[in-house]
């Protein structure tokens, strides 16, 4: 039974985003039905930490409860570790996947519980989406990993030198994990285009959308890429 | 065959049955064939596998072809970013093999950690990106050997999806069309852990420590076999084939020891967005459920795996442990910084083992390693870098 | 047309042992191949007793293989496979190879009752360690040792304090391809957990499932006898790893009663592995060329109201060659398709 939080939504509203879930091209190979084996939870790393069950968001979206689903979305699909272990499922469900697909719907559509869950991760999506590379050598910061023991402090402190003495040359870099051509990059912002991706981030985060677009804008102007 | 004992140490099944394949009951497709299928409907270009290749068995029996050299080496973002002797020594070793390679800046990250931890993506997107650095591959001559456990389950699943979905599949050429690119599927995806697998006789014949005396314990990434289980190496000789082969048959190869445990099969807890801000999740899980577990029934003396983030979870979680006495205390590095080590590289220039957490003294000293001397080559190199006596390391230094 | 009054019968267990006997009942003569050595087909080689009633099968089976093997109307051929089939009804010419030496029959009908196979747990989509350990085992493997008299851990040969049961092993699994449900397996399993808390009073024995199926007298026959007079726990949620922690199994699963998680230690494991077609219902199928239905059984026309013709003319089948039976579904079965192969040769003898 889903619980009083969102009594404020209209169950229309909770339709619309039900009903966009289930309309991605992937949602039928990734539902079947489920009778509840709960093998999926066995092997869930995220149902061992968190209040968090593959098998009742699987179920939910199955017995199609809008109201349950609504509250998963906001509640519960955040805490997924996507490790994919629960596609070992005999009904060959993928829970991991159900929730992909519920996760991109929330992220188009700004829900606020979204929008919290992703705040300390905006730097990180700019990132990707500018550069091509997740992860930087200089995000390795003390302060942004406190609990990674004084080595990250170390990598810091030397990182210019210490990314020298790396003997592959697509390495010797500090805010790109490796050396990516310009028009590599400039192709990336094409797929983001043209693909919708960028205005999702508009949902999320305007700023950072406007940040972006600029900088993809005046990139694919200047590589002369079509991206429509 | 009286080192076999040894050797597979810990892998043995407890029992005489013996799985015999039925080819009668072989599920799954095979994927490749509806490739070739689509090349020559002239959907898209199929790229071949680059002889010389080895031919390694899969979950459901099939042979895969691996290839040994001229492959396009598919960065790992993390790998590249934060745990930088992990790319460094799969390069080392093409390098000391003499196998000839490709390491593209054409190539952007699959993109995939993002997606999964953001969902600020989507399907053609995700499909998009993949067929973009297939494509930059591709024109390179050379064949993508994906070195992230993710990027290769990703795009496992991008292909499939490819495969079944037409409308997608129109979709994304399109995009690649409009970039001014071919566009091609390669006959295989391919990680690079079974590359190592493909060399491992080749590993040990070159191998200069003896490592006989260590014991490692195998984390498989979740990503490598959970995603599209048919393609992934599965060894009858190992586990019974019941359990994906990968790591473990190059690091017996190489004479260590494997232990078993019994979360062998658990996640590392990453969880993604979980690594990044979520963190109480990935250092409790990678803690709790895989190093205690670890310690407590295998005792090993080091952690060996094939994924970035694995590699990322498990070394960083135990610092914040050891702090509040917990049982850890393992160093934690891929298989191929493993194998590089065997073989003799330097585990500061080539293994980079100074951007890994948890102490790995005790496991270098017991392979034979003078970690003080070591480390004071790197110093010096460090100093000649910091006097402008020299711009860069290089790979001359290092062979 | 004296041949037209021969029935040829593929396959001596219950199905085939009970349409051989009403065959000559009906006055017609039948010959009852039989691929191996022995009669009674899988129930009789490796089961210790039959499920519900918990009698021991030779003694509960003797009337039956008695009923062929010393019947004159009966030809019983053992050792003996299917090589060729030629002609159609009324006039069949079928080979047979019996330790090499080939003949020709012909016959007016044929019945089909194959069987099924255990699931070999090597091809489960769960990681249960069968390859791995010895403790795994399967319902074939715990009623070998029944037959013995004994329960014990294969690995010490000590007697188990905790027994787990794992139901649905290569059933009901769309990615094996077995998405049917193999009918007998609950059944069975709480049948043995009888027979384990009797040798082992003081054993606890868990059975984990995701549905108990106990059709209509199995219910109170042997799920709540299990339940109520032998304390077995029936826990609802099914396992997905088994592997190996110190000189016990660990079993990880979900109770989904409670929704957690649980991890359990047993001393042996026991897999109720599905039924599957035998390789003779396959061959079978090539051979009397008999349509295969989605789950890979012989085909049947009729549905529920014909459960033993098939598209052939002339062919029936009894048994689990058609898809997961209980005994009591193999012999009705068996004695219906010999109802049907007699009718349809009586009714082609009058168009003569």
């Amino acid at each position: 039974m889903p619980s009083d939080r969102y009594t404020d939504v209209a169950l229309e509203e909770k339709q619309r985003l039900f009903n966009e879930v289930k309309a991605d091209a992937r949602y039928e190979s990734y539902l079947y039905g489920c009778y509840e084996c709960g093998i999926c939870v066995a092997a869930c790393p995220s149902a061992r930490f968190y209040d968090f069950s593959p098998r009742k968001i699987t179920q939910t979206l199955a017995r199609e409860d809008v109201e349950l689903f609504y509250e998963q979305l906001n509640d519960d699909v955040w805490n997924c570790s996507q490790c994919f272990s629960c596609n070992r499922c005999p009904r060959q469900n993928s829970p991991g996947g159900l929730i992909t697909i519920m996760r991109e719907v929330a992220v188009k559509n700004g829900l606020r519980t979204t929008k919290e869950a992703l705040a300390g991760y905006t730097r990180i999506i700019y990132k990707i989406m500018t550069t091509g590379t997740q992860v930087s050598p200089d995000m390795l910061q003390e302060d942004a990993f406190p609990d990674w023991g004084p080595q990250v402090k170390a990598v810091s402190e030397n990182l210019d030198v210490w990314r020298r003495v790396l003997p592959p040359e697509t390495l010797h870099t500090t805010g790109l994990s490796w050396q990516v051509e310009e028009r590599t990059m400039h192709e990336l912002y094409a797929i983001w285009k043209m693909t919708g991706c960028l205005d999702m981030i508009g949902e999320l985060d305007e700023g950072l959308h406007d940040i972006m677009e600029e900088i993809m804008d005046d990139a694919l102007e200047e590589s002369g890429l079509v991206a429509e | 065959m009286d080192s076999l004992d040894v050797r597979v140490n810990g892998t043995k099944v407890e029992t005489s049955r013996k799985f015999e394949r039925d080819p009668e009951t072989v599920r799954d497709e095979d994927l490749r064939e509806a490739i070739w299928e689509l090349g020559r409907e002239g959907e898209w270009i199929v790229q071949p596998v680059p002889e010389p290749y080895y031919l390694a068995p899969t979950k459901y029996g099939r042979l895969k072809k691996i290839p040994l050299e001229h492959t396009w080496h598919h960065k790992s973002c993390g790998q590249c970013g934060h745990i930088p002797g992990y790319s460094t020594s799969i390069f080392w070793l093409n390098r000391v093999l003499g196998y000839d390679y490709f390491d593209p800046r054409d190539q952007t990250s699959c993109t995939a950690w993002n997606y999964y931890a953001s969902a600020t993506s989507n399907q053609a997107a995700q499909a998009a990106v993949a067929m973009r650095n297939f494509s930059a591959a591709y024109e390179t001559g050379y064949f993508p050997l994906i070195h992230c456990g993710t990027s290769f389950g990703h795009y496992k699943e991008v292909r499939h999806e490819l495969v079944h979905d037409a409308k997608l599949r129109r979709q994304v050429r399109n995009i690649i069309e409009k970039l001014g690119r071919p566009f091609v599927m390669p006959e295989e995806i391919v990680h690079y852990s079974e590359w190592m697998y493909a060399v491992r006789e080749e590993l040990a014949t070159r191998r200069q420590l003896d490592v006989s005396g260590i014991t490692a314990t195998v984390h498989p990434a979740c990503h490598y076999y959970k995603l599209q289980t048919g393609d992934a190496i599965y060894d009858p000789e190992i586990y019974g084939g019941q359990r994906t082969a990968a790591v473990t048959g190059v690091v017996q190869a190489l004479g260590a020891n494997v232990a078993d445990y019994s979360t062998w099969y658990d996640c590392c807890g990453f969880g993604f967005r979980h690594i990044l801000v979520q963190r109480d999740f990935t250092r409790s899980f990678a803690t709790l459920r895989k190093i205690e577990v670890m310690k407590q029934e295998a005792n090993p003396d080091v952690v060996l795996t094939h994924d970035t983030g694995c590699v990322t979870s498990l070394d960083k979680s135990q610092f914040a442990a050891q702090a509040h006495g917990r049982n850890v205390g393992v160093p934690v590095m891929s298989e191929s910084q493993f194998a590089a080590l065997a073989l003799g590289a330097h585990p500061f220039r080539v293994t980079q083992l100074h951007w890994h957490s948890v102490d790995y003294r005790l496991l270098l000293e017991k392979m034979g390693i003078d970690v003080d001397k070591a480390w004071s080559e790197f110093q010096s190199d460090v100093d000649k870098v910091k006097q402008g006596e020299m711009e860069y390391l290089t790979w001359e230094h290092v062979l | 047309m004296a041949n037209a009054d021969t029935i040829l019968i593929v396959g001596a267990g219950p199905a085939g042992l009970e349409a051989a006997r009403t065959v000559a009942e009906l006055g017609k003569k039948a010959i009852l191949v039989e691929a191996k050595a022995d009669l009674g087909g899988t129930p009789y080689a490796s089961y210790a007793t039959l499920t519900p009633d918990l009698k021991e099968t030779e003694a509960s089976m003797k009337h039956m293989l008695d009923a062929v093997q010393q019947n004159p109307a009966v030809d019983v051929r053992v050792n003996t496979r299917i090589v060729k089939s030629e002609g159609a009804l009324g006039a069949f010419r079928v080979s047979l190879s019996q330790e090499s030496k080939e003949t020709v029959e012909e016959v007016g009908a044929i019945v089909v009752a194959t069987g099924f196979q255990h699931f070999d747990p090597g091809r489960e989509t769960q990681m249960y360690g069968y390859y791995e350990y010895d403790d795994v085992i399967t319902l074939v493997d715990a009623e070998k040792m029944f037959k013995e008299g004994k329960v014990v851990r294969p690995s010490t040969q000590e007697p188990p304090e905790k027994v787990a049961f794992i139901q649905c092993v290569g059933s009901r699994d769309r990615q094996i391809g077995n998405k049917y449900c193999s009918k007998v397996c609950c059944g069975i399993a709480s049948k043995q957990s009888i027979e384990i808390k009797r040798m082992l009073p003081n054993s606890k024995v868990f059975i984990f499932y995701i549905d108990m199926r106990m059709y209509g007298f199995w219910e109170d026959q042997i799920y709540w006898k299990a339940q109520e007079e032998y304390k077995v726990n029936y826990i609802r949620g099914i396992v997905t790893e088994i592997i190996k922690k110190g000189d016990k199994l660990l079993v990880k699963g979900e109770d989904t009663t409670m929704g957690r998680p649980m991890e359990v230690l047993m001393d042996l494991v026991i897999l109720s592995v599905g039924m599957e077609p035998s390789k003779g219902t396959i061959e079978m199928s090539r051979i009397f060329q008999i349509p295969r239905e989605e789950h890979g059984f012989l085909q049947v026309v009729g549905g529920p109201l014909d459960t033993v013709s098939t598209p052939v003319a002339g062919i029936f089948v009894a048994g689990a060659a058609a898809g997961p039976k209980d005994i009591e579904d193999s012999v009705s079965m068996g004695a219906a398709a010999a109802a049907k192969a007699v009718g349809v040769l009586n009714r082609s003898a009058l168009h003569v």
